[in-house]
């Protein structure tokens, strides 16, 4: 069986579809932690006894399967046992129960660097480090120009890493690290150490990386980052997994175990859907005014095509399904954003607004409705709606991509916003072609046309022709 | 599972890892000298001198071509000491490689080793003309030097491997050692020949004759003192007093040769056991 794979993928027995690249179950990574200093051999020798020391279970029994080519997110508290499971991973700790299965070249990125020598030169350490990595000489010495440019460290490769900057010393280490062409990397919190530079060469890198078909596992707090790298991530808590499904709600999972310290009752109910369900979205509607298309929640096709700067209507029924009286206030909100950009392109909520909606009592329906202006471009745009408690912002029920909207702008302007310019052209000194009209000179056109009146030109424009 | 020995990619990517290691031990020590090499030279043979006005001249230890005797021993030893010195702390000092990359641990304390073997073999080079002129040809038997290499480095390499995973669970050996070291030195025949000990038991005398069968026991049993005769005989001969004239370089005896095999290859085994088995959690530990 193998374990970790640092033998030369043997590429059908690595890529079988029945097998995933990491197959973990079950597994325990248990440590000491020492209630007093570790024995020296003195101690023991006069002491006869060992140190008191309690187990910890770094580690409570994780499953985790990842398929090869898939991109995962591993996220949780500081403690949650995130860099433990990846070293597991990398066969840098051992199991101390259940099974770690991978199938694929690992490679590991949990620090930058580690493993350069001080007094020894770039090149060297290319070498050295590469080594470290499992990269044999002809590997690097194929990758090495491709590293030193990467690192963009050509004109100091001779001399002593000791002597670069600190942002050399990182970079070099990322470029030797990605050129280790793995089937599986293995990425621990790294990316945030570098400049803006340096995060979006890193971020696109490994972007490239899981459009190759590889597999990658990354640890971060950069929620961002996992957004928009990863459909798939995991929270990690207390050493057991929490949530595995998409990373939209695994996010929005997170964070409320941030705030209040516990996760969400239910997971997943169907697709798109998650909470605890205590008050459930029932139902919600969408009619554009004017050029039309109605649409209700969780249908299929799209609604519109509408015209850009049209306005919408989205009614949001919201039921509780427990008495939520005396709990504190719901929140209602919605969130519009388009499928292949991030940052959402408007969010709102009732509470963010002040405006307190106090639960109905159990079963009875609620409805918050949102008057938007359209101010899109030509796109399709989802929907997602949530209710939540106000207070502790407990998520009731959020829906992921309720409704599409398809809207239809104008195409003299690109992007998602209509930011609607008003244009006007300041010059009067542009020379048109001789034949042309151009317009008056209070439309933009210019002062001078060299067929009307060609004595009156000025110097330039004769010479020029 | 995790503690058998690694896998088949696993042993070429050690052995590039090992080469590179080695290369970066020999870069990093001579990389600032401009005299490089010769300054490892001078330590062996300032202690020569030094021991030599010392032991051979003040001390009178009567044995025949004192400094050639002294420097055939001190060099396996300087091989044997510094190399096990090196790898006792290694596993810890490099703590922060261990906990974050994964690759088999022994490429360590073998690095370690093996960058000491080039030193030795250079050094051995070097100062060959010296035995030439004060001890007669010993080109003849460069076989047995090599095969003699050979055995000590397998030892040496158990050695440290041993040395290197106990450190792990106690972290004062690393001190220990050095004192350790002291004892071992004066315990092997580099400073005095063999015979000066078989003749104190000969001529011992009242409490003496207990204590004295004793040391002499623990020299015999120390493996040190067969490898320091294993290339005694071919650089330097058969010791003796000056006035009967030591033997020229011949062939070691076989007791010897055995002796050394049996603690290279049981030493070798059983540090490397350990250590593998110890390796597994070593990223727990340090
Ligand atoms: N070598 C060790 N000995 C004892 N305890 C350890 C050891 N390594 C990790 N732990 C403990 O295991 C737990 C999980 O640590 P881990 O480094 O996996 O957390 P993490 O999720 O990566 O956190 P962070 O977000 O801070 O990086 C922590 O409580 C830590 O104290
Ligand atoms: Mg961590």
């Amino acid at each position: 069986m193998a374990r970790r794979g640092q033998q030369a993928p043997t590429a059908d027995a690595a890529h079988a579809p029945d097998r995933f690249a990491i197959d973990v179950t079950g597994l325990h990574e248990v440590f000491r932690v020492y209630t007093e200093r570790p024995p020296g051999l003195k101690e023991r020798l006069y002491r006869f006894r060992r140190a008191r020391y309690h187990e910890f279970h770094a580690l409570n029994g994780v499953d985790l399967q990842v398929r090869h080519g898939e991109t995962v997110a591993l996220i949780g508290p500081n403690g949650s046992g995130k860099s433990t499971l990846l070293k597991c991973i990398a066969g840098i700790l051992p199991a101390d129960a259940g099974e770690v299965a991978v199938h694929g070249r690992i490679a590991t990125l949990l620090e930058l660097g580690a493993g350069f020598h001080e007094e020894l030169s770039g090149r060297e350490n290319i070498y050295l480090n590469g080594a470290i990595l499992g990269l044999s000489r002809a590997e690097i010495a194929a990758a090495f120009d491709d590293i030193v440019d990467f690192a963009g460290v050509r004109e100091f490769i001779d001399a002593p890493v000791r002597n670069y900057s600190s942002g050399m010393y990182v970079r070099l280490g990322f470029a030797i690290a990605v050129h280790v062409d793995p089937d599986i990397l293995l990425v621990d919190e790294v990316l945030s150490v570098g400049d803006q530079t340096f995060q979006e060469k890193s971020l696109a890198q490994m972007r490239s990386f899981s459009q190759k078909g590889k597999t990658v596992v990354l640890v971060s707090h950069d929620l961002g980052a996992v957004r928009s790298l990863c459909e798939r991530t995991l929270v990690l808590h207390h050493g057991e997994i929490a949530f595995d499904g998409p990373t939209d709600d695994a996010i929005e999972a997170y964070q409320q175990l941030l705030a209040t310290g516990e996760l969400p009752a239910a997971g997943v109910v169907e697709e798109g859907r998650t909470g605890d369900l205590r008050a459930r979205i029932t139902g919600v509607r969408v009619e554009v005014a004017g050029t039309g298309g109605t649409g209700r929640g969780g249908q299929p096709s799209p609604v519109g095509p509408v015209a850009a700067g049209s306005t919408a209507r989205v009614d949001v029924e919201v039921t509780p399904q427990a008495d939520l009286i005396g709990q504190g206030g719901l929140s209602v909100g919605i969130n519009v954003r388009r499928p292949d950009v991030q940052p959402s392109v408007y969010e709102t909520r009732t509470s963010w607004r002040a405006s307190y909606v106090a639960p109905p009592p159990q079963g009875t329906p609620l409805t918050v409705t949102f008057d938007l202006d359209l101010g899109l471009l030509t796109g399709a745009y989802l929907i997602d709606v949530m209710v939540a408690n106000a207070e502790t912002n407990v998520l009731h029920e959020r829906w992921t991509s309720a409704v599409e909207l398809a809207v239809e702008g104008p195409t003299h302007d690109a992007g998602i916003a209509t930011l609607d310019a008003r244009v006007r052209i300041d010059n009067p000194d542009g020379v048109w072609p001789p034949e042309s009209h151009p317009p008056p000179l209070d439309e933009g056109g210019p002062r001078y046309h060299p067929v009307r009146d060609g004595s009156d030109e000025p110097e330039g424009a004769r010479d020029a022709r | 599972m995790a503690a058998l020995p690694a896998r088949l990619g696993d042993w070429r990517q050690a052995r590039e890892l090992l080469r590179n290691l080695v290369a970066k031990e020999l870069k990093v020590r001579y990389k600032h000298s401009a005299l490089g090499f010769a300054w490892s030279l001078l330590t062996p043979l300032l202690m020569t001198a030094i021991f030599t006005v010392v032991f051979a001249t003040f001390l009178r230890i009567p044995v025949d071509r004192f400094a050639a005797f002294f420097l055939a021993g001190y060099l396996i030893w300087q091989f044997f000491a510094n190399s096990v010195n090196a790898s006792v702390g290694a596993i810890v000092s490099n703590g922060s490689l261990i906990r974050k990359v994964y690759f088999p641990r022994e490429v360590i304390p073998l690095s370690l080793v093996l960058s000491q073997a080039v030193h030795l073999l250079l050094a051995l080079a070097v100062t060959a003309p010296l035995f030439y002129v004060l001890r007669g040809n010993f080109l003849p038997f460069v076989p047995a030097l090599l095969v003699g290499l050979v055995l000590l480095v397998a030892f040496t390499a158990g050695m440290s491997m041993l040395f290197a995973a106990v450190n792990v669970s106690f972290r004062d050996l690393q001190e220990l050692t050095q004192v350790m070291f002291m004892a071992w030195f004066y315990g092997t025949p580099i400073i005095y020949p063999r015979y000066l000990v078989d003749d104190a038991v000969a001529d011992a005398e009242g409490w003496l004759m207990t204590v004295l069968p004793w040391i002499q026991r623990i020299v015999e049993a120390n493996p040190m003192t067969w490898f320091v005769q294993l290339f005694q005989r071919p650089l330097y001969g058969v010791p003796a007093h000056p006035e009967v004239g030591a033997a020229p370089p011949t062939w070691p005896d076989a007791t010897t040769f055995l002796v050394c095999a049996a603690w290279a290859v049981g030493t070798l085994t059983f540090g490397w056991w350990l250590f593998r088995r110890r390796a597994v959690t070593f990223a727990k530990e340090v």
